[in-house]
């Protein structure tokens, strides 16, 4: 005997519940998490690689690039949603198919940015950050309800939108005002997703540039995700229908660098102070990483010492949203080359089959082909 | 034997007198210089606060950094020890004017051997303890003592239940508000009586703010002043090495149905989860002790015992935070049958439960107690220890999922 979810508004009714539900469990299947493709520009741009840098960024690359990425065989045994961004889901590949087909003839279920990055002009009032800008409010809620009902036509389940807080502790920030403004506006946005069907990914990143330690990262993260989840109960989000893709707690690009042991401890502490148990899974996003660090291992290492750690402990599948972290390797052996296709959807797999041990606890550092820290360079960072 | 005489407690006295001295020295220190060269620096040493704003952590949800890793060590043992599965608490901390209007409804004299012996029973009751994580205890029995002389917090340590206190005071009505919105009174000398209950032998401390639905809802006000102030009591619990167990009791009284009762209970829960990260609360080392959710008494549609469990479950795992280890709920008002059919629900349902859910009873418990003594003109320990065994084994079971209620037990029945 089972009531309905109670304590939610009436107009969602029961099946729409239902199937939030159902996607989200999708979503989270075991060992498998995102692959995060909803760059705005070609994500070679984003690699961090020199010679990739120079890649044409125009429509027909990055529809060449994603339908590679896409089609990669098995990639579905890693991967159960795809991000992508609105120039994608509207697209076709060479052949006239569309990519939304491809992505689900290969078995992994399509999901859509929905937000419009933000203004690096900033909110007024608010102090410079790391970034160079004062702190930022993402915007696009206003037409948000057409788009969410147009992207679930389009064949997309499930929704994901970025704010971004930043770190510097002589500043005091994030300011208040600022974590009023994240946990607000991304509480709105995903009432509105779960309204039209779309599984909301709710992202308070706190990006990692600055010089802080991993201490002052954790009691910011505790603080931003409380307010977080206080916001989605207040704006009564259905938390069964939802997922989380918040940063890792780590030390400040330029701080003191701490252990994947130490990274993988303050972070499941701090999740577990915060993150309710009928949430269903937390995917975490890669971001950004000091120039002699290898992105892809570490995103993966930290991931797999979390779930070795905190084995039994987490009441949520603890998992990847990697668009980086998943992409360097690939993007470096394609080059814009289709005779590199097949090598690059191998590094592609193989990497996220590394992540796929990670979500067990089970990845032995080094074991998957990468990159490493070849061709680094500083990115600018801002809404991709 | 000399008489009693009425006089203030002698904790009362204590308190007093500690609260007198600890101003008398510090003015002194303030006004004295040569005060001042006996501690060595100007004025009082330096408090944690002016060296957290060197260090640029503290005032930010910091989750006790303020506390050593040995204090939290400590807090933490504490709290597993109440959490541990299986076992629940005895809650004995009524006032004197409480267990005095129980003792008087079945004709038993409210003298303080009375309350005393009383009290005696429920901690050594034998094999009590098997059931017993720990014991809440009135600030008068923590300075009493058993029949071999022997405090009471050291009898009950020695059998293994962890003893705590309740160093609240009484509510007060907030103006403005419908009638049952109160505040629970006893922040300002909290830390100065923790201090003394800790010295005292107790190791946990419990805070009751009690909340009433009218018309569907508890107003913002009301439920923003009750969580901030258990949250602020928590923070002083932990600083004086008490673990605090918060208590948001929503009352029954009402007609409210189960999901009004489970969307309150949200909303109250997440205010004091957020209040108590904000006010950089040590999680790990705090324990919840909260009404269960339930239907108003006067609610007039039926409900199942697992539709309550079910109701129970959601609540949770909505807003409670994994990180606090344990939940032991209260009775209020709920008979030993209906809380333990209740409980057992719970620790059945097959959804996400990761903490120890058990009970913190007093009424359950005591009320069938006191029954053996109407007519009888006295406490009836011996009677009333034989039942209070099989009472707890009840609990105890249901705490673990293994009780098996009479059929009707736990449902709600709308009143006639």
């Amino acid at each position: 005997m089972s009531l309905a979810p109670v304590g939610l508004p009436s107009v969602l009714p029961a099946d729409v519940l239902a199937e939030l539900k159902e996607t989200a469990k999708m979503l989270c299947a075991p060992g498998k998490g995102f692959l995060a493709a909803d760059e705005s520009a070609g994500p070679w741009l984003r690699a961090g690689h020199a010679e990739a840098a120079k890649i044409p960024d125009v429509i027909e690359n990055r529809a060449a690039y994603r339908a590679m990425c896409f089609s990669t065989p098995g990639l579905s045994e890693h991967i159960s949603g795809v991000i992508l961004h609105w120039e994608t889901l509207l697209q076709d590949d060479a052949t006239g198919k569309p990519m939304v087909e491809i992505i689900k003839e290969n078995g992994m279920i399509p999901g859509i940015k929905v937000d419009k990055g933000y203004n690096k002009k900033g909110m007024w009032g608010t102090p410079l950050g790391p970034l160079g800008h004062p702190e930022v409010a993402t915007v696009g809620l206003d037409d948000l309800q057409q788009k969410c009902a147009q992207a679930y036509a389009k064949g997309a389940r499930f929704a994901k939108w970025r704010n971004v807080l930043q770190l510097d502790p002589s500043k005091g920030m994030p300011t208040d005002l600022s974590i009023a403004d994240t946990v607000h506006t991304l509480a709105r946005y995903a009432s509105i997703c779960q309204s039209e069907r779309l599984v909301p990914i709710v992202e308070p990143e706190i990006v990692p540039n600055g010089n802080h330690d991993i201490n002052y990262c954790a009691e910011m993260t505790n603080k931003v995700l409380a307010a977080q989840f206080k916001a989605l109960a207040d704006h009564h989000i259905f938390l069964e229908g939802a997922v989380l893709k918040p940063n890792m707690v780590k030390n400040g690009l330029g701080g003191p660098k701490a252990s994947a042991e130490t990274i993988a401890t303050l972070t499941c502490q701090t999740l577990l102070r915060t993150v309710p148990p009928s949430m269903p899974g937390i995917f975490f996003l890669s971001g950004e990483t000091a120039l002699n660090e290898d992105n892809e291992e570490e995103a993966t290492i930290n991931l797999s010492t979390m779930n070795r750690l905190f084995a039994g402990k987490l009441p949520w599948h603890l998992s990847f949203s990697y668009g980086k972290a998943l992409q360097k390797t690939c993007i470096v052996t394609w080059l814009g080359k289709t005779e590199n296709e097949a090598a690059a959807q191998k590094a592609l797999k193989a990497r996220a089959n590394a992540n796929s041990d990670a979500v067990f606890g089970k990845y032995t550092p080094g074991s998957c082909a990468s990159v490493g820290t070849d061709g680094n360079v500083m990115q600018a960072a801002g809404p991709y | 034997m000399p008489a009693r005489v009425a006089m203030p407690s002698r904790s009362r006295r204590v308190t007093l007198l500690a609260a007198f001295l600890t101003v008398a020295v510090s003015s002194l220190a303030f006004k004295i210089p040569f005060c001042q060269g006996l501690t060595g620096t100007r004025g009082p040493p330096p408090r944690a606060s002016s060296l957290a704003r060197e260090v640029g952590h503290y005032g930010r949800a910091h989750n006790g950094a303020h506390l050593s890793a040995s204090q939290k060590a400590a807090l933490e043992e504490i709290a597993e020890a109440i959490g541990t599965p299986g076992k629940g608490i005895t809650a004995t901390d009524e006032g004197p004017l409480t267990v005095g209007g129980r003792f008087e409804a079945v004709g038993v004299e409210n003298t303080e051997e009375n309350r005393r012996t009383y009290r005696q029973m429920l901690y050594t009751a034998k094999g009590a303890n098997k059931y017993l994580s720990a014991a809440i205890l009135d600030p008068e029995t923590v300075f009493q003592k058993s029949d071999d002389g022997v405090p009471f917090p050291k009898v009950c340590s020695d059998l293994g239940i962890v003893p705590g206190v309740k160093p609240h005071l009484k509510i007060y009505s907030l103006p403005g508000t419908a009638d049952g919105e109160t505040v629970m009174q006893g922040l300002d000398s909290l830390a100065a009586r923790c201090k003394e209950y800790r010295e005292a032998g107790c190791r946990f401390a419990k805070w009751r703010s009690p909340l009433e639905v009218s018309e569907g809802e508890i107003s913002r006000l009301c439920i923003e002043a009750n969580m901030h102030d258990l949250a602020r009591y928590a923070l002083i619990c932990q600083d004086e090495g008490l673990v605090p167990i918060v208590e948001p009791d929503i009352s029954l009284k009402g007609d409210h149905d189960l999901e009004t009762a489970v969307r309150v209970n949200v909303e109250v829960q997440s205010e004091l989860y957020k209040a108590m990260i904000d006010h950089g609360v040590f999680m790990e080392g705090a324990v919840l002790k909260s009404n269960m959710v339930n239907p108003g008494k006067a609610c007039k549609t039926a409900y199942t015992c697992e539709e309550i469990a079910q109701a129970n479950v959601e609540v949770l795992q909505r807003c409670m935070p994994v990180s606090i280890r344990t939940a032991n709920y209260l009775s209020g008002g709920q008979s030993l049958e209906d809380a333990s059919a209740r409980l057992n629900a719970i620790n059945r349902h097959s959804g996400k439960k990761p903490w120890n859910l058990s009970f913190s009873w007093s009424a359950a418990l005591q009320l069938p107690l006191l029954e053996l003594c109407k007519g009888k003109g006295s406490l009836q320990l011996e009677e009333m220890e034989e039942l209070y065994l099989k009472e707890l084994a009840i609990a105890s079971a249901a705490a673990k999922g293994e009780h098996s209620p009479a059929a009707g037990d736990g449902d709600h029945t709308p009143p006639p």
